[in-house]
């Protein structure tokens, strides 16, 4: 239903990035773009018309924390879907993504299913 | 804030709630809500009224509890807090009316415990009780995708040379934060993919490492060589799963892991729980050890069943094995604390200390003018003369403390470069032992970056070529563990650093015939043993095929002596057939000073570094030539060196123009050998090196400045530099 949305997947591990983009192809999400870091990431939104941010929590030059922030500051992205991808749920920086407006999280490892759920949890709320 | 502005954020939050759909909170709306509990918290404090910071706390949790998606009854949790809302509303109305609220919020905040499952804590926001979510479906994904396992393999290699690049630095600055992040982030990546890909043992390698590293940069535990030390070997083996892996996916026979996981694993925790408080002391065993209480297999197997549960302090059940008696720990403990004492260091911007050595120095530069200048008065003060003699023994004392404060011990550069000699051996396949002595030995500490690469470039040597295979060790009857050892110690004003190995040693019958062949020597008779030796320093000699037939050493040893001569120092070699070779290099101490001759030539005063000087002499007659197109000689011992006058490359007026009215310094550089004409010699000194500044920084022929005794300013001689000018090069 929601197969053409356009998903940033913001990674420093290209391998990583690979992973998430295969699994989304597993689910039919085929309009994938990436990015290496939060910079990046950034410009590519200010560039393009993106519709959900999938992006790592850890990174060089600008965390996943950061980038959210920054996302939400901005005028045009603030009500961008982001979803974040933690390593263990690592209670102190969820609530900290949470606070910042996150749409929700993932823990890594993550099947397609799951990832799957999650957007479309967040896009129904969108709708 | 006043009581109205708290009420208005309470009505804020509840009509937050009435617009929310569906009445389910998700993780946006938590998030506002958050925000929105801690803004009435933070105003409800200075107004002391504890019941909006209690309900908030538990609201909260609840939210927490949302967020981590482990309500048990969501139902249940958004009536609570519905109920929470609309009790805050009331308390903050009550206190904005009445300035107090009688009600009793106890039975509310049970309500929240059972909904959350646990006590409400009413002193903090984020207690650390609620555990981490389950995660996903708990069926893990199954990806098997080749070329994904590829690019993981291809990645996760370069990003663990990143990390062995970056440990280095942590070892020069352990206390940077940035620095730690930069080498946890990979690992974390590492560990991100491995676990998508299933791959446990990485994955779990990785975590573990990841963990240490966090607490490291939330200065949990501090960054010390064990640390260090786990952390490169928990890379290495990381390298050797993801080599494994590799040779797994390329249908390649796999190589067995030699390294014991568990035992890494378990060293990790050891330096996870490593007290922050007393890190660089000696450990209790190691002081045992020490005493000579105990042997080192003891200590091992005491601390191994120390860490086994049921977990005892090592003194504990070294004292129940009846291995020590209490008094002896108890002794070995008190010392331990004595060291973290003594341990108290403090931390100076290198910048502020090199400031405060120029200071000294321009300090003593004044002293000895003050000095001269009394002494050339007849009548001088002989209190004042007693005074200044003191003073200027105090300012020498001064002077030499002001240097030691730029010391650092070797320590560091040996540790980096056992762990090369290790990776070297264990890639060339000849696994060594490596045995080091005089760490504690101090250097400047600009020094230490630049005798570096000089010393990886030996070390290299003596592996590859020095050090025989196992095989042939074991065939010429040595160990078969080939010994590598590094040593420090002070000589003079000098440091020595040995490197020797017990390989093959030199063959001095085909050095001397390939350098016969090469025409570097005419014939060998008068050349002692260490002559030959150093033969493997000239150029000719040390092209690399060359010199692996020659004696199997020297890949660019004419490099190496270069760069230890620009150091201002010098290499012996010493070598015995079949016993091993060991090259001795001695630096200065620090680059500030410099040993120079003291030389005049016209009005002008010039200092030559001592290192390069020959020897001085005064030519006769008949030993000055001159040839067309060949330029002025001066035949000293023998040979025919070219004349530089200096006075020419400065245009300075000399008294004398005749080599044989006046010296000529007979000069080496990098290759060659020149003679200096200069007036005269005017004496010795250790001077202290000034830059030129910025403005003048590549001046050919100076490599700096010096204010001698007198307060005159004479420029420091390159000698290479002086030969490039007197060649026309520049």
């Amino acid at each position: 239903m929601d197969q053409h949305l356009k998903i940033l997947v913001v990674d420093d591990f290209a391998t990583m990035r690979k992973v998430i983009r295969n699994l989304l192809k597993q689910v039919g999400y085929e309009n994938i773009v990436e990015a290496e870091d939060g910079i990046t990431a950034f410009r590519a939104l200010k560039s393009q018309k993106i519709d959900l941010i999938i992006s790592d929590w850890n990174m060089p030059n600008m965390t996943g924390l950061e980038l959210l922030k920054t996302v939400r500051a901005d005028e045009e992205l603030k009500i961008t879907p982001f979803l974040m991808v933690t390593a263990e749920a690592l209670q102190d920086n969820v609530i900290a993504a949470v606070k910042a407006g996150v749409s929700n999280y993932i823990v890594k490892p993550f099947t397609a299913e799951v990832l799957n759920e999650k957007i479309k949890k967040i896009i129904e709320k969108l709708a | 804030m006043t009581g109205n502005a708290l009420t208005k954020l309470v009505n804020d939050l509840a009509s937050d709630l009435v617009f929310l759909d569906d009445r389910e909170i998700d993780i946006p709306a938590s998030g506002k809500f958050m925000n929105r509990l801690e803004a009435i918290a933070k105003a409800a404090e200075p107004l002391k009224i504890n019941e909006l910071i209690h309900i908030s706390t538990g609201l909260n949790h609840i939210l927490e509890k949302i967020v981590f998606g482990n309500l048990h009854d969501p139902e249940l949790g958004y009536d609570t807090f519905e109920k929470g809302i609309v009790l805050m509303q009331e308390i903050s109305e009550k206190y904005e009316q009445t300035g107090h609220y009688q009600g009793d919020i106890q039975p509310f905040l049970n309500a929240v415990v059972r909904v959350i499952g646990v006590v409400v804590s009413t002193d903090s926001l984020c207690q650390n009780d609620i555990p981490a979510p389950v995660q996903g479906t708990g069926d893990r994904a199954q990806i098997q995708d080749v070329s994904l396992v590829k690019d993981f393999i291809s990645e996760g290699l370069e990003y663990i040379d990143e990390i062995e690049v970056n440990i280095l630095n942590l070892e020069q600055d352990p206390d940077n934060g940035e620095t730690i992040n930069t080498i946890f982030r990979p690992f974390h990546s590492i560990k991100g993919v491995a676990s998508f890909l299933n791959l446990e043992k990485i994955r779990d390698l990785a975590h573990n490492l990841e963990n240490l590293l966090d607490k490291a940069r939330n200065m949990e535990i501090r960054v010390t060589p064990p640390l260090i030390d786990v952390i490169l070997d928990g890379a290495d083996a990381l390298k050797a799963m993801i080599l494994q892996l590799k040779d797994e996916i390329e249908n390649q026979p796999v190589k067995p892991l030699n390294i014991d996981l568990l035992v890494l694993l378990q060293r990790i925790q050891v330096v996870e729980k490593s007290d922050k408080e007393a890190p660089l002391t000696q450990k209790l065993g190691e002081i045992l050890v020490s005493d000579g209480l105990l042997t080192e297999i003891d200590i091992n197997r005491a601390v191994r069943s120390a860490l086994a549960p049921p977990v005892k302090k090592l003194g504990e059940v070294l004292i129940e094995e009846g291995k020590v008696t209490p008094r002896q720990v108890s002794q070995a403990l008190r010392k331990q604390t004595e060291q973290a004492t003594d341990a108290s260091t403090l931390r100076v911007d290198v910048h502020k200390l090199d400031d405060l050595i120029d200071m000294v120095g321009e300090l003593v530069i004044t002293q000895s003018m003050i000095q001269e200048d009394l002494s050339r008065q007849i009548n001088a003060d002989k209190n004042l003369m007693r005074d200044i003699a003191l003073f200027s023994r105090i300012m020498t004392s001064l002077q030499r403390t002001s240097m030691k404060l730029r010391m650092i011990p070797i320590r560091q550069t040996f540790q980096r470069m056992s762990r090369l000699i290790r990776d070297l051996a264990k890639s060339a396949g000849k696994p060594v032992v490596i045995e080091m002595q005089g760490e504690e030995t101090e250097i400047d500490r600009k020094m230490i970056d630049e005798i570096y690469n000089p010393l990886v470039h030996m070390v290299r040597n003596a592996i590859d070529h020095g050090l025989e295979t196992p095989a042939e060790r074991i065939r010429a009857g040595k160990p078969e563990k080939g010994l590598v050892s590094l040593r420090a110690y002070h000589r003079g004003g000098n440091i020595v650093i040995e490197i020797s190995d017990d390989g093959r040693g030199l063959n001095k019958g085909r050095i001397i015939d390939k350098a016969f062949k090469k025409g570097l020597i005419s014939n060998a008779e008068n050349l002692s043993d260490q002559d030959v030796y150093k033969l493997i320093l000239l150029p000719g000699l040390s092209t690399a095929e060359q010199v692996t037939d020659v004696s199997g050493r020297g890949v660019g040893m004419d490099v190496v002596k270069q760069a230890v001569e620009k150091l201002r120092g010098k290499i012996d070699i010493d070598s015995a057939a079949g016993r091993g070779t060991t090259l001795s290099t001695s630096f200065p101490l620090t680059l500030a000073i410099i040993d120079g001759m003291i030389v005049k030539v016209g009005s002008e005063v010039y200092v030559i570094p001592t290192m390069a000087i020959r020897q001085a002499l005064r030519p006769v007659r008949d030993h000055y030539n001159c040839v067309v197109n060949k330029g002025e000689t001066i035949k000293v011992m023998g040979q025919l060196l070219p004349l530089v006058r200096l006075y020419d490359l400065f245009g300075i007026e000399p008294l004398r123009r005749d080599p044989w009215d006046s010296i000529v310094v007979v000069v080496e550089g990098e290759n060659r050998t020149k003679c200096l004409l200069v007036d005269e010699i005017i004496g010795k000194a250790e001077v202290v090196i000034k830059s030129l500044g910025a403005g003048l920084k590549h001046i050919n022929g100076v490599s700096g400045g010096a204010i001698l005794g007198d307060g005159r300013i004479g420029l420091i001689l390159d000698p290479e530099g002086i030969f490039e000018l007197s060649e026309g090069k520049i």
